[in-house]
């Protein structure tokens, strides 16, 4: 579903100097599966999520979602990809403060462009439900848990119903328990409901979650 | 959620949150909303007034005067330049067929003693018809008519301001009796007021009114200083004021006569005020630029503020536009409460000074006051919006 072909990304530091951060990946993530990418800081496993999410553009190579190449699309069209086919979930959560969890968690919605074929609302009052995350629906993000707030954020990636959810060190910014809290959630997701995972880590523990482990290393694929 | 609804509603929520700030940055263009508004109230009322004054003169007449009279030239003028005119002029101009009604207009200023004070006053003197001619309504008594003119009564029709003046009250001035220069009339009438009184109108409530034949006892030439005519309503004024032109070319020069429509006066002076008022809005535009170069400044402040929050909103599928969009709609809010805020002023300003100034304030002014701080929110939240827009997202999500 997602591919990398022979993908870098150099980053400019001054006039002479680049910083590689990936070196010629390639990498593919198939349909319905549960991959951790994981290696240590500096690695170059952020820059790859990034290039995966479509968050970045890559200095070479091709990545391709769906067989169609990304570098054909126009902004526009890869913001929307963002929106319907990728999920997001993040280290540091990245809820938007001012926002209640509803809010939060509806916001995808706010910028979709496809018609939504169910009523986003009930849909998200279903999820808070079912992910204990009832009588939170107000509240804002600076009132709930480390462990809610990333359930909120797993909830707001769920909204538009995508095929690829892509977690970024998800249990980096929480305590062990609902670290794995977090971890089995994924886990049941990719089972029950055929969604794609893809998480990102330096942890071998959060690793072993995934049916396959990519690892990387130095900007490349090992 | 309605996708407006939801970027204006936040848009909003920022604002709760930083009221201060809000108010502060507003305040720019609420002062210059309030300016703009207040001058343009006070500028049209101004308009209005002056336009009451002409009113005051009677809807189609037309003037004959000596001379060759400034286009803004008022009653007094033309006294300068004498008594030109005389009775066989009258009879000329009476054979004119869309001259409704036509009076000779002649005048004598001296001492009036009253009951009550002595004051220096005007009597014009003309015929029955000047009442016509101007529109006068009777208050007490009765107009002049024919057979005074007839009869050279020493009759005289007061307007209440003088009657009050010399005798206390319009009611006891009527059948009194008042010298000039020896001369004594007898106050038969007294009118309504006419206003007017400024901006080159008569002030018609100041004057007496008599026969113009008893005037002849001041002026054994039997002189006028002016015709005033009512022309058909049917006839444009301009065919009437040719015909006019016509016969007074058969006894005198060019340049010896003048035709004088009020509303030629009146467009004239509104033309000096509206380019006065024009000046001043322009001057006063000026803070609502200063304010909206606030705004601008704060929406960078605004936008910096929240890099983090607009690399969530494109990583979860924002696009350039709709970020544009939240931050032009934010610009905008803040400058259309600032207008609003002015406006409020402007309408509480207007208010306090319409006890001495006839200042109001249009539909015009408020739709211009909402527009123009809707374009100065657009114009000055476009830059700061488009910085926002043009975030790298992956960066943008690293801010803190």
């Amino acid at each position: 579903m997602i591919k990398l072909v022979n993908v870098s990304k150099s980053y400019k530091i001054d006039e002479e100097t680049y910083f590689h951060a990936l070196k010629g990946a390639t990498v593919e993530i198939k349909e319905k599966e549960f991959v951790s990418i994981i290696g240590p800081s500096g690695s170059g496993k952020s820059t790859l999520m990034h290039l995966i999410g479509l968050l970045d553009k890559s200095t070479s190579g091709e990545i391709l979602i769906q067989n169609k190449k990304v570098s054909s699309l126009s902004d526009d069209q890869i913001s929307s990809l963002r929106n319907e086919f990728i999920g997001f979930v993040f280290q540091q959560f990245n809820l938007v403060p001012k926002l209640t969890v509803i809010e939060n968690i509806l916001l995808p919605t706010v910028y979709s462009r496809k018609k939504i074929l169910y009523n986003p609302e009930e849909k998200a009052h279903n999820l808070i439900k079912t992910f204990g995350l009832s009588g939170k629906e107000n509240s804002f993000p600076n009132k709930i848990s480390g462990g809610q707030q990333q359930r909120v954020a797993i909830l707001r990636a769920l909204i538009m119903e995508p095929k690829l959810i892509l977690a970024d060190e998800p249990t980096g910014n929480l305590d062990s328990k609902s670290g794995s809290e977090i971890m089995n959630l994924l886990k049941q997701l990719n089972e029950k409901e055929k969604i794609t995972i893809a998480v990102i880590t330096h942890e071998k523990d959060i690793a072993a979650y995934g049916k396959r482990i990519i690892h990387v290393k130095d900007g490349k694929i090992v | 959620m309605n996708y407006f609804l939801f970027i204006i509603k936040s848009a909003f929520e920022d604002f709760r949150r930083s009221k201060m700030q809000t108010f502060l940055t507003s305040l720019g263009i609420l002062i210059g909303v309030f300016a703009v508004v207040m001058l343009t109230a006070m500028g049209l009322g101004l308009k209005k007034y002056i336009s009451d004054q002409f009113d005051a003169l009677g809807k189609n007449t037309l003037f004959v005067a000596p001379g060759k009279l400034l286009e803004s030239g008022g009653f007094g003028a033309s006294s300068l330049l004498g008594n030109r005119f005389d009775l066989k002029d009258l009879n000329r101009l009476k054979r004119i067929r869309s001259i409704k009604a036509i009076t000779p207009l002649a005048s004598k200023s001296g001492e009036a003693k009253g009951t009550k004070k002595t004051e220096f006053v005007t009597i014009f003197f003309s015929s029955e018809a000047f009442f016509d001619i101007s529109g006068f309504e009777i208050d007490k008594g009765r107009f002049l008519d024919k057979s005074d003119i007839d009869k050279r009564s020493k009759v005289l029709i007061a307007g209440p301001k003088i009657a009050e003046k010399l005798f206390g009250s319009i009611n006891e001035a009527l059948d009194k009796k008042v010298s000039i220069d020896n001369v004594t009339f007898t106050i038969i009438g007294v009118i309504k007021s006419k206003g007017g009184g400024g901006f080159g109108g008569p002030d018609y409530d100041s004057y007496f009114f008599g026969p113009y034949t008893t005037g002849f006892i001041f002026d054994p030439d039997k002189k006028f200083i002016r015709f005033a005519i009512k022309t058909d309503e049917n006839v444009s004024i301009s065919t009437v004021k040719e015909e006019v032109k016509k016969e007074m070319l058969r006894r005198y020069e060019d340049d010896e006569f003048s035709i004088v429509e009020p509303t030629e006066i009146l467009s004239v002076v509104n033309g000096i005020f509206g380019i006065m008022n024009i000046v001043l809005v322009a001057i006063a535009s000026i803070s609502l630029l200063v304010g909206g170069i606030g705004i601008m400044n704060i929406m960078y402040v605004t936008v910096s503020d929240k890099t983090k929050e607009v690399g969530i909103r494109r990583a979860i599928g924002a696009r350039k536009n709709d970020i544009l969009f939240q931050f032009i709609i934010e610009s905008i809010a803040l400058s259309v409460i600032g207008g609003l805020l002015g406006l409020a002023f402007a309408a509480l300003g207007v208010f306090a000074v319409q006890k001495f100034f006839p200042a109001y304030i249009d539909v015009m002014s408020v739709a211009l006051a909402l527009g123009v701080s809707s374009v100065i929110g657009i114009v000055f939240g476009v830059l700061p919006a488009r910085k926002a827009a043009n975030l790298e997202p992956v960066e943008a999500m690293r801010y803190e």
